[in-house]
């Protein structure tokens, strides 16, 4: 009955808006194909995946580009949905678990696990995910500052993580230093992960996204007229933080400190799907992990056999965009 | 009777601002809140809304208000208050849909009667003050709660809109919505109130009927300024011909 009355008011509007944005979908979903098939023929040596025969071919496809291009997906939108819910829980559109020195407590967490184990991937992981939860924590004490004075905190915490890293690095056995440095940088040929678990890691985070976009779009309205709307601010706070935190755990753990992805991902979004988080979150888990895609294609073939860091392209890739819809936005 | 306070006070920050108040709103009925700023009129509201903490007993439909849970409080309670932030780039259609509820049965009146048609698809960052403040009024108007608690309604808005704002006012109280709103504009408040709340900023609540409260020493005396009667109206003395007038006991 209310959606008659507004369909009523502008019925055009909305009818071309709605085929606007349905036309984006296709395209968004388009590109995603596009872009893992190109990330599957792309590497040291260019395969075609629709055609290709030798059980070489295949098993370079299939058992090992496929693997990683889900990796690299379920990563990327694992990042740009914990960014999505940073942002809406700070209550600023500049958030993000790397932007507030969330990625330099897990780097310090992992070379914390590799002095102590530098043969074991899996306590290197383990030191990330805790460092990263230890690093949400303390931008958490912050947050009550205000989302301003909060991300300034992150800065100087980024700098202090940045200043433990490099003490530990320096501590850190020589036969440990390049697993650390290509961990830091974003690298997903090492990812101790399963693949089957990162998917599922992906599908719960969107579902339970979707679960509260009702709440998380009041909550854009301000603390005070979501809690007018019914919403419990409180409760969908904690909800919130938690599936942030856990979400760029497993992310980080998975694949090492990659920036800007949950920042300009989750902003790109908002401009092609509008902010209602019903569409902004399944956009953005599908945007976040065509991006990774992308740049980890990128980071195996520029300098092939060797592989560039993919952390470095998200970073070359991202802040150029971001800055350009800073200043499209102002 | 649908709100009741009884010794209710509000404190923010450390600082009573208003103590001991007793007072009712009951269905079809208007109270303005007046008082100069930071004596506590939106806190007052934002305690009635309960957004933020009060002591004393308040009960809402006859029932302690801490009784309701936040949801049940939704459909009873609809507050109007400071301009949402425009950071995430929301549409004014998409703001609209967030304030509809169950009974909201046509907005296109509310749409027309403050000419926010043009702008349903443009992002309120966009918007200017008073246009937001239209925005915010027509979502106002999609809450079909019993109780509006309104803070400032008028604020940033052109003559024309104050207008349609206070004919809109008068308008629900006739439907039987109970109202509670913070005004500034007098002639706004003397138009409309049914009952006055005037708070002075020194901790200090007065309740009582509109005629009885709104004569000129009282409220020259609250606001500290000199007032002049203009026929029934009250108008702040702008060229200053009363200035030895004010008194403050």
């Amino acid at each position: 009955m209310r959606r008659i009355g507004l369909i009523a008011i502008w019925q055009h509007g909305n009818d071309e808006m709605a085929m606007v944005k349905g036309v984006r979908w296709l395209m968004l979903l388009l590109t995603l194909v596009a872009c893992l098939l190109l990330g599957l023929a792309m590497g040291e040596q260019w395969i075609n995946p629709l055609c290709a025969d030798s059980p070489m071919d295949k098993m370079i496809l299939w058992d090992l580009r496929f693997p990683r291009l889900l990796t690299a997906f379920a990563v990327g939108g694992m990042l740009a949905l914990a960014g999505g819910w940073f942002q809406v829980l700070l209550g600023n559109p500049l958030a993000e678990p790397y932007v507030l020195g969330v990625a330099g407590s897990a780097s310090a967490g992992a070379v914390t696990g590799l002095m102590f184990v530098p043969e074991s991937a899996w306590v290197m992981s383990a030191g990330a995910f805790i460092g990263a939860w230890v690093g949400i924590v303390v931008v958490l004490f912050f947050s009550r500052l205000g989302s301003n004075r909060m991300l300034l905190a992150g800065v100087v915490l980024a700098a202090f993580w940045s200043a433990l890293l490099a003490l530990l690095l320096a501590l850190l056995p020589e036969q440990g230093l390049y697993r650390a440095f290509s961990w830091m940088m974003g690298d997903l040929s090492h990812s101790d992960l399963p693949v089957s678990l990162l998917l599922l890691v992906w599908t719960i985070a969107l579902l339970a996204g979707l679960a509260l976009s009702g709440s998380l779009d009041r909550l854009l309205l301000g603390e005070r007229h979501a809690k007018a709307l019914g919403v419990n601010v409180k409760q969908l706070r904690q909800r919130l933080l938690l599936l942030a935190s856990a979400v760029t755990a497993v992310a980080v753990t998975a694949a090492g400190t990659i920036g800007f992805v949950g920042l300009v991902i989750p902003h790109l979004m908002r401009l092609l799907f509008g902010s209602l988080h019903r569409a902004v979150l399944p956009a953005s888990a599908i945007g976040g992990g065509l991006l990774l895609v992308l740049a980890d294609s990128a980071a195996r073939t520029v300098i092939a056999p060797a592989e560039l860091p993919v952390g470095i392209l998200t970073a070359i890739i991202g802040v150029p965009v971001f800055l350009y819809l800073l200043v499209r936005r102002s | 009777m649908m709100l009741r306070l009884k010794n209710m006070s509000v404190q923010r920050a450390g600082r009573q601002l208003i103590s001991g108040l007793d007072c009712a709103l009951h269905h079809g009925e208007i109270i303005v809140v007046l008082g100069p700023n930071g004596a506590g009129k939106s806190s007052l509201l934002l305690a009635l809304a309960g957004l933020i903490p009060l002591t004393g007993e308040l009960e809402l439909c006859g029932k302690p208000l801490s009784s309701y849970a936040r949801s049940e409080l939704t459909e009873k309670i609809a507050w109007q208050g400071e301009l949402p932030p425009t950071e995430f780039g929301l549409t004014v259609q998409q703001r609209l849909e967030l304030s509809m509820m169950h009974g909201t049965a046509s907005i296109e009146q509310a749409v027309a009667s403050m000419d926010i048609g043009d702008l349903l698809n443009r992002a309120l960052g966009e918007l200017s003050s008073g246009e937001r403040q239209r925005v915010e009024l027509v979502a106002l108007m999609l809450r079909t709660t019993p109780i509006w608690l309104l803070d400032e309604p008028t604020a940033h808005l052109d003559l024309k809109h104050q207008v349609e704002c206070v004919k809109m006012l008068k308008a629900e109280r006739s439907k039987g919505r109970a109202i509670m709103t913070v005004l500034h504009d007098m002639q706004q408040a003397m138009a409309i109130a049914d009952q006055l709340i005037l708070v002075d900023g020194y901790g200090h609540a007065e309740y009582g009927a509109a005629k009885q409260l709104c004569n000129r020493n009282h409220l020259s005396r609250l606001f500290e300024v000199a007032l002049m009667e203009q026929g029934d109206i009250l108008t702040p003395d702008y060229r200053g011909e009363l200035n030895d007038e004010i008194t403050r006991s």
